[in-house]
């Protein structure tokens, strides 16, 4: 009987299979990317060091000495407590504490401050609340702490906020209304993350994490690229982050363009080129994990669309891994093996500047 | 047209002639157009081909020129809804997109709509594919997603109601019992909501009505073997692959 290895399906669950299987696997997954994204697949070479970081025996892996990248963590300042609904240890203690923990205890090398609603519209009315735990942050901390938010264009629909749904427009076949609504959230929450970040810029913020751009679909992507653009010409030393959403940009409205492409159908090579116009310093690269596909399909997927995005961009790609993106499981606590095996693998094959 | 006068002439006079001319009729197909099944084959890309490229009037003038040639159910199952397959296909790699897909559903229900004559007196008359309600559970308030497979379940044939998001539990119950649906889709994109699938799945069981309705859950957090876990009939991991499955448990 040949000798299987542990791995695991996208859903987290524990399975074995055997070297050939595991290879046909991440030969699919790559191929799969290379497909949608007419990008180049990985070669062989960089097939079997997939195949051997992802059967390597150690519980956890780690990328070989002088590869280190720099990593962040999302929303890890309030990621001790996590008393509100999302994922926390528990344990009683303030943004600053949290976010001290990870630039002292944990390793982060940049930490970004983030409200619990995690979405830019919420913030407007507790603005002043932000700036003072901003502020204090940046008088105990020494690592770049950035302000961190989705754009969440989500928000601006009805019945949350003052633009009618598209999405039930569309149901009713008023395509034309519904890309209009899309169009007005997006001007609306331009105006809306470039303020929050003039307020946050003012109390000494290092910068902005855009995080999950085109949640919403491409009027997301049109909002962010654009505050991104105001922010840059407004801040010219400010820090700016896009992380996406999705390796592919849902087109919702399906016409919208920044600097004459259009948005939607971008995959993240040609992603990674806007944010770059637009004035964004890094790019956070993502490809969502299939449930039903196992880590080595989901990882060689996300590495062969990572890999291409970091080859066409001319910033550093920060790829955004974590529950159920990056060829990670979709669990919320993700389990530490899949989470080494898919961060070596991002940093040695795709080459990433950092995570 | 071939097809259907060959048909016609043998079935109402069956004589040697009628074969004679028949059989004419079928050289002249097969050595000039392919033969009956390519023709037929031509016809349905014509139709499907027209509701890729989204316009109605291309479906008006490609259902207007294919109808009569065959029967009305092969025309949208063969043609309209193998173009709407397509246009799902399309979606599903970023070149086409949601706008499209709706303006191919609305040509697409405009197509049938000049074949319902023909469909209510027809061979295999049909009716809808099936009833689903959909919606987001209790204390959820996500919608993009949910609504974006209730658009592709209604372009696939589904008679669908959306009843939103962040939706009370019996609101559920309620409507599946008012439309009389085969199958209710479930939508969370939280871990902290996910539960509201189970709690929908057990007030099911608590009213009798499990067995006779499908159920199927998605959203971000939810996966395959939390279908099983909490007791649905399938998991889908998007839009298109909703409407695979809905067909897969329905028809």
């Amino acid at each position: 009987m040949a000798t299987e290895y542990f791995l695991r399906m996208g859903d987290g669950q524990k399975i074995f299979m055997t070297k050939e299987d595991i290879l046909a696997d991440i030969e699919s997954g790559c191929a799969d990317a290379a497909d949608l994204g007419d990008i180049p697949t990985l070669s062989e070479d960089e097939m079997d060091h997939m195949l051997d970081i992802i059967t390597a025996p150690g519980r956890i892996v780690g990328v070989e000495p002088g590869l280190e990248v720099p990593v962040t963590h999302d929303i890890g300042a309030i990621r001790i407590d996590g008393d509100q609904g999302n994922s926390g240890v528990g344990i009683p203690a303030s943004r600053l504490v949290g976010s001290m923990v990870h630039e002292r205890a944990f390793g982060a090398d940049t930490m970004e401050l983030g409200h619990i609603d995690y979405s830019f519209k919420p913030v407007k009315p507790v603005i002043s609340q932000e700036c003072q735990t901003m502020e204090s942050c940046q008088q105990n901390m020494v690592i770049p702490m950035l302000y961190g938010a989705m754009p969440n264009m989500g928000l601006y629909y009805t019945p949350d906020g003052p633009f009618e749904n598209p999405g039930d427009l569309m149901k009713a076949f008023k395509i034309s209304e519904a890309q209009d609504s899309i169009q007005h959230a997006g001007d609306h929450g331009i105006r809306d993350m470039v303020w929050i970040m003039q307020k946050l810029q003012k109390v000494g913020s290092d910068g902005v994490n855009f995080d999950t751009i085109g949640a919403a679909g491409d009027g997301d992507v049109y909002a962010s690229l654009n505050a991104i653009e105001q922010l840059r010409k407004e801040f010219p030393n400010m820090y700016i982050n896009a992380g996406m959403a999705g390796e592919l940009v849902l087109g919702m409205h399906g016409d919208l363009e920044y600097d004459g492409t259009r948005l939607a159908g971008l995959w993240p090579h040609e992603q990674v080129l806007l944010a770059e116009k637009a004035g964004a310093n890094t790019f956070g690269p993502v490809c969502n994990t299939n449930t039903s596909k196992t880590t080595a399909w989901n990882l060689g997927r996300s590495v062969t669309f990572t890999k291409a995005a970091v080859k066409a961009s001319n910033i550093p790609c920060h790829a955004d891994m974590g529950m159920g993106v990056g060829g990670i499981p979709m669990l919320e606590t993700p389990p530490i093996d899949a989470v080494t095996r898919a961060s070596k693998a991002i940093v040695e094959i795709a080459g990433v500047d950092g995570i | 047209m071939g097809k259907r006068w060959g048909i016609c002439l043998s079935a109402s006079a069956p004589t040697t002639l009628s074969i004679f001319y028949k059989s004419l009729w079928d050289c002249h197909r097969i050595v000039f157009k392919g033969g009956f099944k390519t023709t037929n084959e031509e016809l349905f890309k014509t139709l499907s081909d027209a509701v890729v490229s989204c316009k109605k009037d291309n479906v008006i003038a490609a259902v207007e020129k294919a109808k009569g040639q065959a029967p009305a159910v092969e025309l949208i199952d063969n043609g309209l809804a193998a173009g709407m397959n397509e246009v799902g296909v399309l979606f599903e790699r970023g070149k086409l997109f949601l706008p499209h897909v709706m303006m191919a559903a609305d040509a697409m229900s405009a197509g049938v709509e000049m074949l319902q004559d023909e469909l209510a007196t027809g061979e295999g008359a049909s009716t809808k594919l099936g009833v689903i309600v959909n919606g987001t559970v209790e204390g959820d308030v996500h919608d993009i997603g949910k609504a974006i497979v209730s658009t592709m379940l209604q372009a696939a044939g589904f008679e669908v109601h959306d009843i939103g998001r962040d939706v009370p539990v019996q609101n559920f119950i309620d409507k599946i019992k008012e439309t009389n649906a085969d199958m209710v889709g479930l939508s969370a994109l939280m871990t902290t909501t996910l539960q509201g699938q189970k709690e929908v799945i057990e007030l099911l069981k608590e009213n009798g009505m499990r067995d006779s309705i499908k159920v199927m859950v998605g959203g971000a957090p939810a996966t395959d073997a939390w279908a099983k876990k909490c007791g649905a009939d399938c998991y889908a991991e998007n839009a298109s692959e909703a409407v695979a499955k809905a067909k897969e448990l329905l028809l």
